[in-house]
């Protein structure tokens, strides 16, 4: 029997605001933070983002960190949702933490203000994704093991599952895991080149979708076995009691007609977690928006679940889509409903599309009581990925 | 759980050793990396639009499968593929930049993007061998067996999952790259 | 037909076609599919690159560059009529 893991912390920043209470708020409300760029300096700003509401000075300042040219908004977005997540943990002073976190934008930010000009000292050293994560862990200190990963959009998610096992196989008690990502012009320029990001606000699901809108953040839980939460008599918020990989193995970038990928993963979630379809309340949907991702998550949710399919809706068209950081930032908006009892409903939903499934909307949005929740997220490369996080009782 | 390593293969920018025994290669008017295609006889014209990360990660893998000696692209679920580097899509990253860094000459390349993303080589490796099992691409702050290993481990944790396909793939420039992928079959 | 050769030369270079030579590319075959070049979406969106880059021709709507890029034919009808530059 693999150890029971609970987790007893939670951090997030996104295009909601700052920090747990924040975000709860606004997805209870529906209240979307999608807009036109404020703090990116790209001249597209026909292309609504989700930018994280404070500039990197005064993320600096509320950290107290010293702001400067060589200062990356990801690192930044990583150490306010990282504090939140210990301080709920209580673990500010536990030596011996592990951290995996998923990014793949890293120090970009950084990198790119002040290319081409020569990189002054010290850039390099927090351009690649792993000095990201470390930067991110030496805000504490505690930490002596870091791993970054890095598998798109679904990295954050795979963090999550990567740190499970972890735990599972008894490697730690405790392990923090999730992702940060900040927006980046190189990022913006190369989904613009894919032809994928709307002028609109994103409409998961809607027949008229016309692909996503970018978003940034970052978002932490604290997983840890059930005998550590229990001997440190800290709060237990919820279980991730089930997850799932598997390659759909189809195309580079394109999701197969029939979701085969994601439709692996989800079952072996449900598996993992010893449940059937009929004990899911809510799937938080990778749902990005573009016509390819969305048809294809569909056909897979109608496969697993059948006629039997519980409420789903995507908080992207909430958040934007936070790439790297979105598959914990929407497993912590699992745990905000599970906790609070609401199903997060989509903004910019208005027509149904035959080749999806229709969305929870804030018509149909209800207040419910959650024991088990699904969260998928979907990464180029065909890296699929589903988790099941249920209430702990 | 027990492990062992069945096969493995490590490729420079000069050699290519398979089971530990280099094998000769004559390059002529090509790169290395093409001439190990042509010498293997693969027929996957996708390899050329690959970028060097993929390159590397494939023609190491197509090897290493060979000399499994297994019958090839069988869909499988019960293998999962993990690979690790430092510096992640390097070679991509630097690539994509000079499709943007010219405010006159500013074409972001699309094909160039999609490489970006490290992972795409696990990808790339599923989708040639029909491999739908775990995949994932992790940074390490530097190559250690220890940590790969103990990934595997926690492939193995999963109980669909029988072997694993796995190793460090770092490509930097066409004159600096390597691969070291093992098989390892759980038993 | 000199648009037709130019076209064809561009796109194995910018397709990366390593093993093709512009006489390997029937003009009327389809690009896209198995029976033609098996050209995917991601070489549609390095084909709207490529009008844009050398002809001046952009397409917003990656939709309708399925129809453009039906054939090399469709492609050096498209540009003739369209290109700017």
């Amino acid at each position: 029997m693999y150890p029971r893991v609970v987790i007893t912390g939670m951090g997030v920043v996104s295009a909601l605001g700052v920090g747990v209470e924040a975000n709860a708020y606004a997805l209870k409300k529906g209240l979307s933070g999608i807009g036109t760029a404020r703090f990116l300096p790209t001249d597209h700003l026909e292309f609504p983002i989700g930018e994280v509401p404070m500039g990197n000075d005064e993320l600096c300042w509320m950290l107290g960190l010293p702001p400067g040219p060589t200062c990356s908004r990801t690192r930044l977005l990583g150490v306010v949702a990282l504090r939140e997540a210990l301080t709920m943990a209580n673990l500010q002073h536990h030596a011996g933490l592990a951290l995996i976190s998923g990014t793949t934008v890293g120090g970009m930010d950084v990198t790119e203000r002040l290319y081409p000009n020569p990189l002054p000292e010290g850039v390099s050293d927090v351009h690649d994704c792993g000095a990201s994560t470390n930067a991110i862990a030496d805000d504490s200190g505690d930490f002596n093991y870091t791993a970054t990963v890095s598998t798109a959009c679904s990295s954050a998610m795979n963090a999550l599952i990567a740190a499970k096992l972890m735990i599972e196989s008894g490697e730690r008690d405790i392990v923090v895991a999730g992702g940060a990502e900040a927006m980046s012009l190189f990022h913006l320029n190369g989904f613009k080149s894919l032809m994928i990001l709307d002028r609109q606000r994103c409409r998961p699901f809607d027949k008229t979708r016309a692909g996503l809108n970018l978003g940034e953040g970052a978002a932490y839980l604290v997983l840890e076995s059930e005998t550590s939460a229990l001997r440190r008599g800290v709060k237990i918020i919820g279980v991730l009691s089930g997850a799932g990989n598997a390659c759909d193995a189809h195309h580079q970038t394109a999701s197969s007609e029939d979701g085969e990928g994601a439709f692996r993963a989800m079952k072996m979630a449900l598996d993992d977690a010893g449940l059937s379809t009929s004990d899911i309340g809510y799937v938080n949907a990778h749902g990005t928006g573009t016509p390819n991702n969305d048809a294809s998550e569909s056909a897979a949710l109608r496969r697993v679940f059948g006629d039997q399919l519980p409420p789903v809706s995507s908080t992207k068209s909430l958040t934007g889509h936070t790439t790297s950081a979105s598959g914990s930032l929407e497993a912590a908006f699992c745990l905000m409903a599970m906790q609070q009892g609401f199903l997060p409903a989509q903004s910019e939903f208005e027509n149904n599309d035959d080749q999806c499934i229709t969305p929870v909307t804030a018509s149909n949005a209800l207040d419910a009581e959650l024991h088990h929740v699904m969260c998928n997220a979907f990464g180029f490369g065909g890296n699929d990925s589903s988790i099941i996080l249920s209430r702990y009782e | 759980m027990k492990k062992r390593i069945t096969h493995s293969v490590k490729l420079t920018c000069q050699t290519l050793e398979v089971d530990g025994k280099r094998v000769a290669m004559a390059v002529e008017g090509e790169s290395f990396l093409t001439s190990l295609y042509h010498a293997a006889s693969i027929e996957y014209p996708k390899f050329f639009k690959m970028d060097l990360l993929s390159k590397v990660g494939f023609i190491a893998s197509e090897y290493l499968l060979n000399a499994e000696g297994k019958e090839r692209f069988q869909p499988a679920d019960d293998r999962a593929i993990l690979l690790f580097n430092r510096n992640s899509s390097w070679n991509a990253d630097t690539t994509f930049q000079q499709t943007i860094d010219n405010p006159e000459e500013f074409y972001p390349s699309p094909a160039v993007f999609v490489y970006t993303l490290p992972n795409i080589v696990t990808g790339e490796i599923a989708i040639r061998n029909k491999y739908h099992g775990e995949s994932d691409f992790i940074l390490l702050p530097e190559m250690s067996e220890a940590a790969m290993d103990q990934a595997i481990d926690r492939a193995f944790l999963d109980p669909a999952t029988t072997s694993v396909l796995a190793g460090w793939v770092e490509a930097i420039s066409e004159d600096d790259f390597e691969a070291f992928l093992t098989i390892t079959e759980g038993y | 037909m000199e648009l037709i050769d130019e076209l064809k030369t561009k796109m194995i270079e910018a397709l990366n076609l390593e093993e093709m030579t512009p006489a390997d590319i029937d003009e009327q075959a389809p690009l896209f599919g198995e029976e033609g070049l098996g050209l995917d979406s991601i070489d549609v969106l390095e084909l709207i690159v490529l009008l844009d880059r050398t002809y001046g021709i952009k397409i917003e709507d990656p939709k309708l560059g399925k129809e453009i890029f039906t054939s090399v034919r469709t492609m050096a009808d498209y540009v003739a009529a369209n290109r700017t530059k």
